[in-house]
């Protein structure tokens, strides 16, 4: 696993995740989230999308995911902050981009940003704080 | 109309959740590509974390055993925030509601077997253009009393 001084200022890290037809029906079944507005499309029709909406939350723990794949242990995530900015949709591809923007002490600061096919903004203001502590 | 202050500091809960193995396992295949259930799990999701999915390559890691993917969190610690939402005397209209904002604080891993308490309290209640904004701050503590994640939930509520 990836040291405390193997990270620094300024490294990136990248992830893309395509919105499969039936994720928001999977998430909805891992997480208890039935909102009909994620499984039904008409009733995504009806509230004006294309179909169902993908859960936020589902997003949010991509971007999660983003940051644990470049810390290399999902319990050195110590927090996360998003502002849901446009819905995600099955057909979409979301493309999250992070980037170390300070190393103090064992703590790193993150910040990313999350954006749909069109170059849209699906998340904003995204910072992480991670805790490695060598063992 | 405007939802009531009268509602600040309102409180929810508490809600236990114990956590089984197979509850962490299905959550980390919905995130990274998988299916959740035994029927499609035959492979490793694409984006899994190996310490959320695999036992014994867990067992070998820092943590002694499987922990939950940091999203897991929401299964559990969105209860109080959606008794919240749902509370017929705050009186929200849930057709018109977004979920605004999250920030989630992870203190300790969760594990398979853990018992979790969660309570959630109103921290928050504004107006925001033509907007309601209602925020739910919640704390789940484990089975040792040790508080293992915080959030902060935010609804925003278009009149």
């Amino acid at each position: 696993m990836k040291r405390l001084g193997e990270f620094a200022v300024g490294d990136t890290f990248r992830s893309v995740r395509e919105v499969d037809p039936f994720r928001p029906v999977y998430y909805a079944s891992a997480s208890g989230d039935f909102n009909p507005i994620h499984i039904d499309p008409n009733i995504g029709a009806a509230a004006g999308f294309r179909g169902t909406i993908l859960q936020g939350m589902c997003t949010y723990s991509w971007a999660a995911e983003a940051c644990v794949a470049y810390l290399g242990d999902p319990a050195r995530l110590r927090r996360l902050r998003v502002r849901f900015s446009r819905p995600v949709q099955p057909g979409d591809t979301l493309t999250f981009e992070g980037r170390c923007v300070a190393v103090e002490g064992a703590t790193l600061r993150l910040e990313l940003t999350a954006r749909n096919q069109a170059g849209e903004d699906v998340l904003k203001n995204v910072t992480a704080e991670a805790v490695v502590e060598d063992r | 109309m405007a939802v009531d202050r009268a509602h600040l500091h309102r409180r929810y809960g508490p809600y236990v959740y114990g956590v089984g193995r197979e509850d962490l396992r299905n959550f980390t295949a919905a995130v990274a590509g998988g299916i959740p259930g035994r029927a499609f799990a035959s492979h490793v999701p694409d984006h899994a974390h190996l310490f959320t999915w695999d036992e014994d390559a867990a067992r070998a890691g820092p943590h002694g055993g499987l922990v939950a993917a940091p999203g897991f969190a929401t299964v559990f610690a969105i209860e109080p925030f959606a008794a919240a939402v749902s509370d017929p005397v705050l009186g929200l209209d849930l057709v018109r509601l977004l979920h605004g904002e999250q920030e989630l604080e992870w203190r300790e891993p969760v594990r398979p077997g853990d018992r979790l308490e969660t309570v959630g309290e109103i921290t928050r209640i504004d107006e925001r253009g033509n907007m309601d904004v209602v925020q739910v701050t919640t704390t789940t503590t484990n089975q040792h009393g040790r508080v293992v994640v915080r959030g902060v939930w935010t609804a925003v509520i278009r009149r």
